[in-house]
């Protein structure tokens, strides 16, 4: 919109009208945020620094007992278990991350060779499962590895498992549980990328007699960063807080971050513990964002994240 | 010759991965008709699991919360997520670089964070003031929370998407603002307005764990009370709900799949 030619006082009135637009407009939902989820996200910091009380509810003083609880030193001196914890969740990040990886990318190249008409609805495909709810989704794998079942009789017979066990609870089933739950959330960002690729790369790499190897390495894969990229951050970043899978695949030996959170604000736990642990998750997910957005924009891509 | 032998190995590749992806799925559906109750083995076709749902009241009061729930919270979050996502194009060359960054919060916040400040932060208000008793109430917002974002991204893409000169025709021919927004506003994005409801209903439905810590003892969800079912001891009766919710889920998913397509096209 051009002021000119409009005189200074109906220009300061449209000004003031713009102001109230906006008000009108954005304001209602940028409240609703603010108070129902920057608020409340403040309040648990808060609760972080202070002293667990008598019903697990969080008393002054501000003391930083909680991080050190987090980090092993109880009242009964340090022992491993909440360090196992925090290790077991990076490590079923890592690994289950990895492994999407590994299933993704070649289904996302294969999904972009394919015929055009097919495109959408293979991937639709892919995405589908993802929207049935994520309890009976795992509840599902329940039903697959639990003792008895065809899985765990293969098992038994390779010796993977001592004979009359399941395939789950075990670190392997969440693992399994992790990688299905996002999958998708690794196809759909790659497949972008490969959509886009620029073929006359990979066909100049061929020219100058580049190996498949090669060819792939300098031509194909460059071209595909940002969107792996953009799928590490979508999968790694929801993997390490994951509550569900751990809680009904991992039994109590396979407990990951997301429970020994939630396990605190249940029954007079520990609050407090609990909201240290939120802290280290949203640690985690600002540095994973921001480590994406750098890498993005040094790559020279920076809106390729997909939502 | 290598090309092929490629092709064909991402075939069957592709293939395995299918059947990985809906193998869970199947098996939830396929034992929702077994007769017997074992877990492990099928041994015929029965509706009897069916006709248990119909006689369990707290399954049915499950479904009414879940139906109630996704139905108002999605049609407060449209209301309000539409004027962001309007307020949002309307002002794009302001400095909105904050607001964008509060709309992403609902999306990246890890969604057991979620659950448990909101959680915390009702418990605390409701001992100060006796407000926010958790229950239908207090889940609503936390859904309408992380429903915003996604009805005012969807709306804002559709504005962006229009010709500018619609906007200052409609102005133009002195429409007022009220007849502006009923006879050129809402028409053109009601399509958007579709798709963003349907979203919200199936992340309304899908949402599991911002629902379990924003819950109170009388308002479990289906998938709130299939979770206690679960972990009470598996019943057979969990399989026919969450065949039921599958098929649910999915058809509401098309429904905005078609109006989503619709919208671009």
């Amino acid at each position: 919109m051009s002021y000119a030619g409009v005189t200074p006082t109906a220009r300061s009135r449209a000004m003031v009208q713009e102001s109230r637009h906006l008000l009108f407009t954005v304001a209602p939902g940028a409240a609703w945020i603010v108070i129902f989820l920057v608020l409340p996200s403040a309040y648990l910091m808060g609760v972080a620094f202070m002293t667990n009380g008598p019903y697990g509810l969080p008393e002054m003083p501000l003391s930083l007992a909680s991080f050190e609880r987090l980090a092993g030193f109880g009242f009964l001196g340090w022992s491993p278990g909440n360090l196992y914890t925090l290790l077991r969740s990076l490590w079923q990040t890592l690994v289950s991350t990895g492994l999407v990886v590994l299933v993704a990318y070649p289904i996302a190249y294969y999904i972009s060779t394919c015929r055009e008409k097919w495109r959408p609805i293979m991937l639709l495909l892919v995405v589908v499962p993802s929207w049935t709810n994520q309890v009976i989704r795992t509840f599902g794998w329940m039903n697959l590895l639990a003792p008895g079942t065809p899985l765990s009789g293969l098992a038994e017979g390779l010796g993977l498992i001592p004979p009359n066990m399941g395939l789950y609870p075990s670190n392997f089933a969440v693992t399994l549980g992790l990688v299905y739950n996002f999958l998708p959330f690794m196809v759909l960002p790659l497949y972008a990328a490969f959509e886009k690729l620029d073929t006359a790369q990979v066909e100049a790499a061929q020219d100058l007699y580049a190996s498949p190897v090669r060819a792939f390495w300098h031509a194909v894969f460059p071209q595909t960063l940002p969107g792996l990229l953009a799928g590490i951050v979508l999968v790694a970043i929801p993997a390490f807080g994951m509550y569900v899978i751990p809680e009904l695949l991992g039994g109590g030996k396979g407990m990951m971050l997301g429970n020994l959170v939630a396990n605190q604000f249940s029954g007079g736990a520990n609050w407090p513990l609990g909201a240290a642990g939120a802290i280290l998750m949203l640690i985690a997910t600002f540095v994973g964002l921001f480590a994406m957005r750098r890498i993005g924009k040094r790559l020279g891509g920076g809106e390729e994240v997909v939502i | 010759m290598r090309k092929r032998t490629l092709k064909r190995g991402l075939t069957g590749f592709w293939w395995f991965t299918l059947a990985f992806l809906y193998l869970p799925l199947a098996v939830v559906m396929l034992f929702s008709f077994n007769a017997s109750n074992s877990a492990a083995r099928f041994t015929g076709f029965s509706w009897r699991w069916y006709e248990r749902l119909l006689g369990n009241e707290e399954i049915l009061s499950a479904f009414a919360n879940s139906m109630v729930l996704a139905i108002v919270s999605s049609l407060i979050a449209l209301v309000v997520g539409c004027l962001i996502g309007y307020g949002m194009y309307r002002h794009r060359h302001r400095k909105l670089g904050w607001l964008i960054v509060l709309i992403y919060l609902p999306i990246v916040l890890p969604d057991i964070v979620f659950g448990i400040s909101e959680m915390a932060f009702f418990v605390q208000i409701h001992r100060l003031t006796g407000l926010f008793q958790p229950g239908l109430g207090t889940m609503i917002i936390a859904h309408v929370t992380f429903q915003i974002p996604f009805v005012a991204l969807i709306v804002y893409s559709r504005f962006v998407g229009l010709d500018p000169t619609l906007f200052e025709a409609a102005k133009d021919l002195y429409a007022t603002p009220a007849k502006r927004v009923v006879h050129f506003m809402l028409p053109t994005i009601k399509p958007a307005l579709i798709s963003a409801f349907f979203l919200s209903f199936t992340l309304s439905v899908d949402d599991f764990v911002i629902s379990f810590f924003t819950a109170g003892p009388e308002s479990a969800t289906l998938p709130i009370y299939i979770w206690g079912a679960i972990k009470k001891g598996v019943s057979p009766e969990i399989n026919a709900i969450a065949t039921l919710m599958i098929g649910a889920v999915a058809i509401a998913a098309i429904i905005s799949l078609i109006f989503s397509r619709r919208r671009q096209a």
